[in-house]
């Protein structure tokens, strides 16, 4: 298996060694790629990730100069080549912002400022999130209906779009691979459940061919079981316990995402 | 209410009205460089462009007391701007001057239905009994080589459609106006640009 993963940092992103931890803990050769790297760099790897932060201090609007660098120009060029590309929160806007999803080249979504009832601004937590029928390489094998507690934190996180029917759309087929939900895996109608108020509880939305996923919350901040927070209930509260009282490094639910890449990458 | 309230409280009966407050930092705007370095390095519709000022535009609506006060009450507050760090231009009627330059268009992005500021309309409230409106968005001031219709191009840098077209705004969650002549007092309410299917389509035009 060949399995070297570009993890691209832009100025201002801030999650780049979390991401690149979760990725070894995965059994893959992540590498950070700076900015001021060449773009044919990337040819060389065999997926991507982009992760959280604020690149480019999120001047203009939160991932909108960095879609416009040559670097994801190069990202485009090998995603339409089939590999995969994971952004994950300020990663998940440089996609958007990019028409890397849903469809190469076409800008059609936004992730707007979060919709909180009673407040505003940057909103930091747990949710839950359900996994739904996909094609994503990053949740497949993973059971429609699995429930993974995962923390969140943003300001501008909910999907939406011009189009009216686009993202209900894009469950239709299969590209809304996560949705918030409660505990008990039932759909987020309201704030906090559903963080941000996105439109029909999107937490990611990939492209067509599966292989490119914009993520909104934060996967490698909850690789390890025992971080899992106190107020998470389910079967994931008990794996917390039990890794707790062991001492043990027993994987958290945001392993799921890495694991599934290396299977991918694997050829499983 | 505040102690102050009685000086700037409105008369009964005052027509509500609309007061622009034009924000721009003292120093160099680095959020101005960096759009202005992207668009025209990156972006066909950057071509071009010789200069990408920003400004924050806060728009007041309701009723609102003289000039001055209002001067007085933005000032004072640190709802809407820090003096030590930005000036503001109080246009209160149609005909007062904006800080738009010869040659400039002027642009107006704010967020879909997230344009009102709860806070300040508190503030105010307390400050002076008036309940009012509160608006802000940002506004880019555009200047391109004079070698083309600057409101086309204008068009093209702000609509965002691709990796490679459109910087300004995500059309998507976000509005926008434009000014190449005059800038109405209330733009917010002003009329949006017709859609088109393509911002790129030079025939766009209002």
């Amino acid at each position: 298996m060949s399995g070297r993963v570009a993890v691209i940092a832009f100025p201002g992103l801030n999650c780049e060694t979390e991401s690149a931890r979760a990725l070894e803990r995965a059994g893959l050769e992540p590498e950070i790629v700076r900015w001021t790297r060449p773009a044919s760099v990337l040819a060389r790897f065999d997926a991507y990730v982009i992760p959280g932060g604020f690149s480019y201090q999120d001047r203009v609007r939160a991932g909108a100069l960095a879609a416009k660098d040559p670097l994801v120009d190069a990202l485009a060029s090998e995603s339409g080549a089939g590999k995969p590309v994971l952004g994950i929160c300020n990663g998940a806007q440089v996609l958007v912002e990019a028409g890397l999803v849903p469809d190469d080249g076409v800008v059609r979504l936004a992730l707007a400022r979060n919709r909180m009832m009673g407040r505003s601004g940057y909103y930091a937590s747990w949710v839950y999130v359900r996994v739904e029928p996909s094609r994503c390489v990053f949740t497949r094998g993973v059971p429609p209906g699995t429930v993974l507690p995962l923390p969140m934190a943003h300001a501008e996180g909910r999907f939406t779009s011009s189009e009216p029917a686009l993202i209900g759309q894009l469950a239709d087929a299969g590209q809304v691979p996560l949705r918030y939900a409660t505990a008990d895996g039932a759909p987020a109608r309201v704030f906090p459940d559903n963080p941000n108020g996105a439109e029909g509880g999107a937490a990611a939305v990939c492209n067509r061919d599966g292989n490119v996923l914009a993520l909104m919350p934060h996967p490698e901040r909850a690789v390890d079981a025992g971080a899992v927070a106190r107020r998470v209930a389910g079967p994931w509260a008990q794996r917390r316990d039990e890794a707790l009282a062991t001492g043990g490094e027993a994987d958290g639910p945001g392993m799921v995402f890495f694991t599934a890449l290396r299977r991918h990458l694997e050829g499983a | 209410m505040s102690p102050h309230a009685e000086a700037v409280r409105p008369r009964r009966g005052t027509r509500p009205r609309t007061v622009q407050a034009w924000i721009e930092l003292r120093a160099e705007d680095p959020e101005a460089s960096s759009a202005e370095s992207v668009a025209r390095t990156r972006l066909a519709s950057g071509a071009g462009l010789v200069a990408l000022r920003r400004l924050r535009l806060v728009e007041l609506r309701g009723p609102l007391p003289a000039r001055r006060d209002v001067e007085g009450l933005l000032h004072r507050s640190i709802q809407f701007y820090n003096p030590h760090k930005e000036r503001c231009q109080v246009r209160a009627a149609a005909r007062d001057p904006v800080p738009v330059r010869p040659g400039e268009v002027a642009v107006l992005v704010w967020d879909r239905d997230g344009e009102r500021r709860p806070a300040a309309e508190h503030w105010w409230d307390h400050q002076t009994g008036a309940r009012i409106e509160v608006r802000e968005g940002t506004v880019w001031l555009v200047t391109f080589a004079p070698d083309g219709p600057p409101g086309g191009r204008a068009r093209r840098l702000v609509i965002t459609e691709g990796r490679d077209s459109g910087l300004l705004c995500n059309p998507n969650a976000q509005e926008w106006r434009l000014a190449e002549d005059r800038v109405p007092l209330e733009w917010f309410a002003s009329a949006p640009e017709p859609r088109v299917a393509s911002a790129t389509a030079e025939g766009a035009t209002r």
